[in-house]
């Protein structure tokens, strides 16, 4: 497929409905390579049909979404292969062990043996996965089996990362390696699309961030612009964002609920 | 015990299907369900009503006096047989839905956080057994039998039919729900123990379990071969006062021919009886009722990825993956193990029912090589059948993991169709060796009937794959369901079609064995060959089906 191509990632006007609810609504969106972005917003506003889009999960009724220079709606098989995927719920087969769902998808990606198993054994190693790999799915908690998701989208080496809540239920530690990690990839030209719930993470993490609700973008920039955006100079992402989303009126509610 | 609780245990039980009928309930607007949830036994009861008053009605003003006796006596013994009749189905019925369960049985464990004690949930387990099929059988049966009872005169004795039928109902269910927790406490340990053998114990314990299980049905239906045993079992049923089970309709019986005093002794027994089995659910509940996760170590060592045999025999490594993936998976999940029963269940009737009747076996040539058609064509027919069926749905939620991985439809098809074709011939030359023992064919017959037994193999595992992907049906819960009911009848008619159409070109061939007439106008070469090629033809067609419909569920993840 096509490797010359200017963006990682580029929705053109797309829009997404679910019957009467449009859950994505004329969204632009165009990341450059290299770049992590964090996608927040509040439950419900669209990001993970966002993020479904992007590999032609989901179909868009307007509008055209471009990953990687291929046509998610022609070819989302060449898409798939390129991207790494982690989904919301780990989605994985629960009666395989550990070892064997991460040869599966070794094998779904076209890996060769010799660097399938160094790769299994360095995440494994390095997610403190050792030890229980053999044993199966069904008996994981749910932070291993989110290990094991963040291992199969990160192992064949994707150029480009799209990542549902991927700090879901990972201790302190992974999520910290995780984190690095994905720092580090960045060096090395990989492109990151996220979405969180975790402020301090996007903060700290993500070169741009988009904030959604109600399937639409409400702001994208940098921390700075965010700030200059919402006219509040030197505050942190939370109050931004409870600002932007219109949820700025906390105290009410939760007096509401005292009462 | 609160029934309150017991109450909305049930309901959340009976909603449980919901997700199966795929209904949408957006607004929170109980008095609306609470009427449609009912109707079905409302149904049941003007139904039951009306028949009944017709036959009362018939009773009355039709039936000459001679006739009138008899319709008494006959009638009077069909209510004394109801509460029995009533525990065998509803005992059959919700064992059989418990074993669809098994599965996903963790799924539907009690809420232990929840403020219920095991009373209430045990009792809220047994009715919801009971919901459906025997509780809509008794709403049905119970009006009927009082309604012509009226005419009859036989009113008391058809109101205690109707109590006892509900009694049998329930010592059915209550006896179910101690099948099911032992079911769940015995996989359970099978589950803990470790190692490579465990899932070796589970997937023979569960052939033994359900193979037992299945031929102990097709009997009690069918009473194939062993009619002499059956009998045995009749008669000693009709004696059988000391089995609790009968106690029911043993004082239902003593009651009807006015002897009072052993129908109390029983009376008695019976409520003993329930109750006993009642607490004896309660504290198994008690003490196995919590699930506890399975912790199977199947491998531990150095990781040692395998070289593929897969790859030299032109699988590309995405379709080598997903096959091995689902030879796991059918040997590890117990509900995708019963697929392989049915081929065994065919295999073995025929070996028994011959212990029973070899003295008269080949007569003429028509029973042998139907025989062997059945044990040795059969089978793989219906595997391919079966195995298309669900081989997308058996996936569940995990399908997403299709979805975002770089799998081409093509790829997708392929290896589903290579697993189907292989575990569809596999059984092939056991089923015909089998046959060959018992039915003893001529060699030209037997390797007909294997080449023919491809041919089909082919075309109705295509087309079934066709199906099982348009058809599939990825809900877990309250149990996989994996083909949604239409598309699995559109299925079972659309092979039975695609068979026949392959082995059309023999049916002259039959005709003229069976009857003695000549009819062939085809030496069975060439009837052979063409069947080979509509068998080709069909496969062709059937397999592009299903290459379209892998595209479209490819793109469309939007379960
Ligand atoms: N398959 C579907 N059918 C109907 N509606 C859907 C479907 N999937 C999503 N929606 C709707 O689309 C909207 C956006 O959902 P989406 O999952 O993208 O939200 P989200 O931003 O990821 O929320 P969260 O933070 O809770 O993960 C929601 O209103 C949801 O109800
Ligand atoms: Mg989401």
């Amino acid at each position: 497929m096509s490797t010359n191509y200017a963006n990682a990632v580029e929705l053109k006007n797309v829009t997404k409905r679910y019957n009467e609810l449009v859950a994505v609504n004329n969204l632009n969106l165009t990341l450059s390579q290299g770049e992590i972005f964090g996608l927040l917003g509040p439950n419900g506003s669209g990001k993970s049909t966002t993020l479904k889009m992007l590999l032609g999960l989901v179909q868009p009724e307007e509008g055209s979404v471009h990953v990687l220079g291929i046509d998610a709606k022609k070819d989302p098989v060449a898409i798939k292969k390129l991207v790494g995927y982690a989904p919301e719920a780990p989605h994985l087969y629960e009666f395989l062990t550990g070892i064997e769902f991460l040869d599966f998808i070794g094998d779904i990606y076209g890996m060769h043996t010799e660097e399938k198993r160094s790769r299994i054994n360095e995440y494994l190693k390095a997610l403190q996965l050792e030890g229980r790999e053999g044993d199966m799915i069904s008996s994981y908690s749910e932070g291993m089996k989110q290990k094991v998701a963040l291992i199969s989208a990160f192992l064949h080496k994707p150029k480009l990362l799209i990542l549902d809540e991927p700090l879901n239920a990972l201790d302190p530690r992974t999520a910290r390696i995780v984190k690095d990690f994905l720092q580090e990839l960045k060096q090395q030209g990989v492109t990151t699309i996220m979405s969180t719930h975790i402020l301090e993470i996007a903060q700290a993490v993500c070169d741009r961030i988009g904030i959604m609700y109600q399937g639409k973008l409400l702001a994208l920039g940098n921390m700075e612009e965010l700030r200059r955006m919402a006219s509040m100079p030197s505050s942190g992402l939370e109050d931004i964002f409870l600002k932007l989303t219109g949820t700025g009126d906390i105290k009410a509610v939760v007096e509401e609920l005292v009462k | 015990m609160n029934w309150k609780t017991i109450r909305d245990l049930i309901g959340v039980e009976m909603k449980a299907g919901r997700m199966l009928r795929g209904k949408r309930l957006i607004k929170y607007n109980t008095g609306r369900n609470r009427f449609f949830t009912y109707l079905e036994y409302g149904v049941a009861v003007a139904i039951g009503l009306a028949v009944g008053v017709l036959i009362g009605y018939f009773y009355n003003s039709a039936f000459p006096a001679d006739i009138q006796s008899q319709f008494i006596t006959v009638f009077a013994n069909f209510q004394v047989s109801l509460p029995t009749l009533i525990l065998v189905v509803t005992l059959v019925f919700t064992m059989m839905q418990q074993f669809q369960r098994s599965g996903t049985s963790f799924k539907n464990q009690a809420p232990y956080w929840l403020p219920v004690t095991w009373q209430e949930h045990t009792t809220a387990s047994i009715f919801s057994d009971v919901l459906g099929i025997p509780l809509i059988a008794i709403a049905a049966i119970a009006p009927a039998i009082i309604a012509i009872a009226a005419f009859t005169g036989q009113l008391p004795l058809a109101i205690g039919a109707s109590v006892a039928m509900c009694a049998a109902a329930f010592t059915a269910g209550a006896t179910t729900e101690v099948f099911r927790i032992l079911q769940v406490r015995f996989t359970g340990a099978v589950y803990k123990s470790s190692g490579k053998a465990a899932i070796w114990v589970r997937f023979a314990s569960t052939l033994v379990f359900f193979v037992l299980f299945y031929i102990v049905y097709s009997y009690v239906i069918y009473g194939t071969g062993i009619s002499n045993a059956l009998q045995a079992v009749a008669s000693v049923q009709s004696a059988a006062w000391f089995v609790p089970f009968v106690w029911v309709g043993v004082t239902l019986s003593y009651f009807a021919s006015g002897m009072f005093i052993y129908g109390a002794v029983f009376l008695i027994l019976s409520l003993l009886f329930i109750l006993g089995l009642f607490y004896l659910c309660v504290s198994l509940n008690t003490r196995f009722g919590l699930y506890e996760p399975p912790a199977i170590t199947v491998s531990s060592g150095v990781y040692a990825p395998k070289t593929g045999v897969l790859g030299k025999l032109g699988f590309a490594p995405v379709e080598s993956a997903l096959l091995r993936k689902d030879l796991k998976a059918f040997t590890r999940r117990r509900e995708l193990i019963s697929a392989f029963i049915l081929p065994i269940v065919v295999i073995i009737i025929p070996i028994f029912s011959s212990f029973n009747t070899s003295t008269s076996s080949s007569s003429s040539a028509f029973p042998t090589q139907f025989g062997f058609a059945f044990t040795s064509l059969f089978p793989a027919a219906v595997m391919a059948m079966m195995l298309g069926n669900f081989m997308t749905g058996e996936e569940g939620q995990s399908i997403w993991r299709i979805y975002f991985s770089p799998i081409s439809a093509k790829n997708y098809v392929k290896s589903k169709y290579a697993f189907m074709l292989f575990f569809a011939i596999i059984i092939l030359p056991i089923t015909s060796i089998v046959g060959f023992f018992i039915y003893h064919p001529a060699l030209g017959t037997m390797f007909t009937l294997i080449a023919e037994s491809v041919f089909v193999v082919f075309a109705v595992g295509a087309l079934s794959l066709a199906n099982g992907i348009k058809g599939a049906d990825f809900n877990e819960v309250p149990r996989p369901r994996m083909i949604r009911a239409e598309w699995s009848i559109i299925n079972l008619l659309t092979c039975g079609a695609a068979g026949l159409a392959v082995l059309a070109p023999l049916i002259p061939n039959v005709i003229t064995d069976v009857t003695g007439i000549q009819f062939t106008f085809l030496a069975l070469y060439q009837a052979v060959i063409i069947s080979g090629v509509i068998a080709a033809v069909l496969t062709v067609i059937f397999y592009q089906v299903a290459l379209s419909n892998a595209k479209e569920l490819l793109t469309k993840a939007q379960v």
